[in-house]
């Protein structure tokens, strides 16, 4: 059976190990260029406050964001790829060339058939999903250490840790649950294809409930002190204490901005903190990557046995 | 010669026994209260028309798909070959047989090479680049080389020419000959079945009308044919047509007395037609005995 | 050997086919007592019939005394056909071709002479003298 596998899955299996290998030479390749520039022109004591340090800093920037537009893509894409390619057809292009009643009239019973194909196909995912993050994870400090981590932009946060590979999971059991609904290979694809869309933006939803919030209460500024800390809500504490979504009857004036500008904005939160309001920031601070990581990875994973265990239920009649 | 192929003797026992056997695809019933036993050694044909419920019944003698009532058993392994002969058409002649290798327990991958490589099927040919008799001698030689003990074919001759039928047929024979192996196979053109077949089993709407071995069945039935109003006292009708004045009719039982009918021995599509255009008569070996 | 055909449209059952041929090649003396006769695979291979069919006309030569299974070894013949001997069935021939042509004379076609020997020949099988 994992001849079998291998044969009629080998297509995936290549281009999906071909992608992940160019994508690693071209990660080496961006790395490796960028560590040269750093060795070239960053003058001794960078990074630092000198204005060299400054302008080292602005080109690695960009050099990290050429490279990062071009898989800035990926935590969606390649997901629904994986699902379309290597889940969707998994069970329909058997219904829809009939080779069900070949394949299942072997000796090899139809449930181990469909475990050797799942967990074999599955943990490939995984693994490919992992390297993914591994070689994410590698590149991203040459450019980024001290700039952010990997927490507050969701789609760097999907792409290191355990995210991808729970994500690709997920959408090969999707693809292969819908081939199981539909028995065919396109409307199962299409299906993927919406289900990982409308997944990830629920999950990005859903994120902000992973775990409590903390708190912070602001006074001067409106702006959190950690660019990497995702945001849940802030609202404006009176000075009695009280927490309001818009203060009201404060006697500040507060004038609508026209274009770019944020001065009458700024002018009307400057009016407010000198009247004793405080601005109230709920917020998760980046020391709570991994706690995410799992959570969401736990969620995918569940939900991926779920699937799976539908396709089976469905196979298996 | 081999010594399992006794046509005369004691009743075989079944290759094949259904038992009530009823499937359901939704609100409908494909197949209903049907029971027969198909002996040892022989090849059955199943026939009917289309719709008759003959791909069910072969999809729950393989085990395809699980009936809502009854049972089916199977004495030994079976094969299947099923509509269409699906094979994978990205692979090579050569990996479909690696492919029987690694799904199956018994294997005679020898055998099954030899056979291809004795009608000139090259292994390194794309099993979609392959004409169709060449498939579906292929699909044959992989259910084959399982060693199964009952074979099933559904339609293995639909969309053949006339000689990839011929040679096909033959294959399946020549293994027929060289040890036990019971066939069960459908076809809805009796003519193909003529001299290969000793078993019948007729489904019509869903129902078993008919399952018995050939020549019993066959000796068991006359086609009268005299004026209308002579008398078949006596003889069970399955069917009966009428032209002007004259009467043809496919009875079961021993001659009518009435002199006026000339009676023959009827042919095997004459029996099958006269019994698919009667649904409800029925020639069933519980019912009351093949060839009464 | 004796190689067999079939012909589908005849009406004649397969096993008898089998059957008449092989006492027609006892007649005509292309099998002789000794000789083997295919074995069922072998037919089954050439003919595409079932192997039973084969076998169950074996076992009617068999009954008449024509041929004799040896197990393990196969089908052999044992005698020729009793009756006509192939002097006499020489004779015959010459004599039914002689009315052949006299049929033909008196302006009988093909299909007059089939439908008139049909007619003898079944009017003799119910006298018993065929």
């Amino acid at each position: 059976m994992i001849w079998v596998t291998w044969r009629q899955h080998r297509a995936q299996i290549i281009v999906t190990a071909g992608f992940l290998a160019v994508l690693g030479v071209l990660l080496l390749g961006s790395a490796v260029e960028a560590s040269r520039y750093v060795a070239e022109h960053a003058p001794p004591g960078c990074p630092g406050p000198a204005v060299a340090c400054g302008e080292v800093a602005v080109a690695l920037g960009r050099r990290y964001d050429a490279v990062y537009s071009v898989f800035g893509w990926m935590p969606l894409v390649l997901p629904a790829l994986i699902g379309a390619f290597w889940g969707a057809p998994l069970l329909a292009r058997e219904y829809e060339r009939g080779t069900h009643r070949l394949a299942w009239t072997q000796s090899v019973p139809v449930w181990r058939w469909l475990a050797v194909k799942l967990s074999l196909l599955g943990g490939a995912v995984v693994a490919g999903g992992l390297l993914l993050s591994v070689m994410v994870s590698l590149w991203r400090p040459v450019f980024r250490t001290g700039v952010d981590s990997t927490f507050g932009n969701i789609g760097v946060f999907n792409m290191v840790g355990v995210a991808p590979a729970a994500w690709w999971l997920y959408a090969f059991a999707l693809g292969t649950a819908a081939g199981s609904l539909f028995r065919r290979t396109l409307p199962a694809m299409a299906l993927v294809v919406a289900g990982v869309a409308v997944s990830m933006f629920t999950l990005f939803q859903l994120s902000d409930h992973y775990a409590e919030p903390a708190r912070a209460e602001l006074s001067g500024t409106v702006l959190l002190d950690d660019h990497d800390a995702r945001l849940v809500r802030a609202a404006w504490v009176e000075p009695s204490g009280r927490e309001v979504a818009e203060p009201a009857g404060t006697g500040c004036p507060r004038r609508v901005d026209v274009g770019q500008s944020s001065r009458n904005a700024e002018a009307w939160q400057a009016c407010l903190f000198g009247k004793g309001y405080r601005y109230a920031v709920y917020y998760h601070p980046p020391s709570r990557f991994w706690r995410f990581q799992w959570t969401e990875a736990g969620i995918l994973a569940l939900a991926s046995a779920a699937l799976g265990a539908l396709a089976v239920r469905r196979t298996l009649h | 010669m081999s010594p399992g192929l006794e046509v005369t003797g004691p009743r075989r026992a079944p290759a094949l026994e259904v038992t009530g056997l009823g499937v359901r695809y939704r609100r409908t019933w494909a197949l209903r209260d049907c029971s027969l036993s198909v002996p040892k050694g022989s090849v059955a044909a199943l026939v009917g028309p289309n719709g008759a419920g003959k791909t069910t019944l072969m999809h729950a003698a393989v085990g395809l798909l699980r009936p809502a009532l009854g049972g089916v058993r199977v004495a030994g392994e079976a094969a299947f070959v099923a509509q269409d002969k699906p094979l994978y058409e990205s692979f090579t002649v050569a990996e479909m047989l690696v492919f029987g290798r690694r799904t199956n327990t018994r294997w005679d991958g020898a055998a099954a090479a030899d056979r291809l490589a004795g009608l000139g099927i090259p292994p390194g040919r794309k099993v979609g680049a392959l004409s169709g008799g060449q498939r579906a001698q292929v699909a044959v030689t992989l259910a084959l080389a399982c060693r199964p003990d009952l074979l099933v074919l559904d339609e293995p001759l639909a969309n053949l020419d006339p000689l990839a039928r011929h040679d096909v047929m033959r294959s399946i024979m020549a293994e027929v000959a060289e040890r036990e192996l019971t066939v069960l196979l459908s076809s809805h053109v009796v003519s193909d079945l003529e001299e290969t077949c000793d078993w019948l089993v007729v489904l019509n709407g869903g129902r078993l009308q008919v399952s018995g071995d050939i020549e019993e069945l066959l000796d068991g039935h006359l086609v009268l044919t005299g004026p209308d109003g002579a008398s078949a006292a006596g003889t069970r009708v399955v069917g009966a047509s009428r032209t002007g004045r004259q009467v043809t009719m496919l009875v079961r039982g021993a001659p009518p007395l009435d002199p006026r009918w000339q009676a023959r021995r009827p042919g095997l599509e004459e029996l099958v037609m006269g019994y698919l255009r009667s649904p409800e008569s029925a020639a069933l070996p519980g019912l009351a005995g093949v060839g009464a | 050997m004796i190689e067999f055909t079939l012909d589908r449209g005849s009406g004649v059952s397969t096993y008898l086919q089998l059957v008449h041929q092989v006492k027609q090649a006892l007649r005509l003396g292309t099998l002789r007592p000794g000789d083997q006769l295919p074995t069922a695979r072998q037919v089954v291979e050439s003919l595409a019939i079932n192997p039973n069919t084969v076998l169950k006309a074996y076992r009617e030569l068999e009954r008449e005394g024509l041929v004799e299974g040896r197990p393990g070894m196969g089908t052999f013949v044992r005698q020729g056909v009793a009756g006509a001997t192939l002097a006499e069935h020489t004779r015959l021939r010459r004599a039914l071709e002689a009315w052949v042509r006299d049929a033909r004379a008196a302006g009988l076609d093909q299909e007059d002479l089939r439908a008139l020997f049909a007619v003898v020949l079944a009017d003799a099988a119910k006298e018993g003298v065929a």
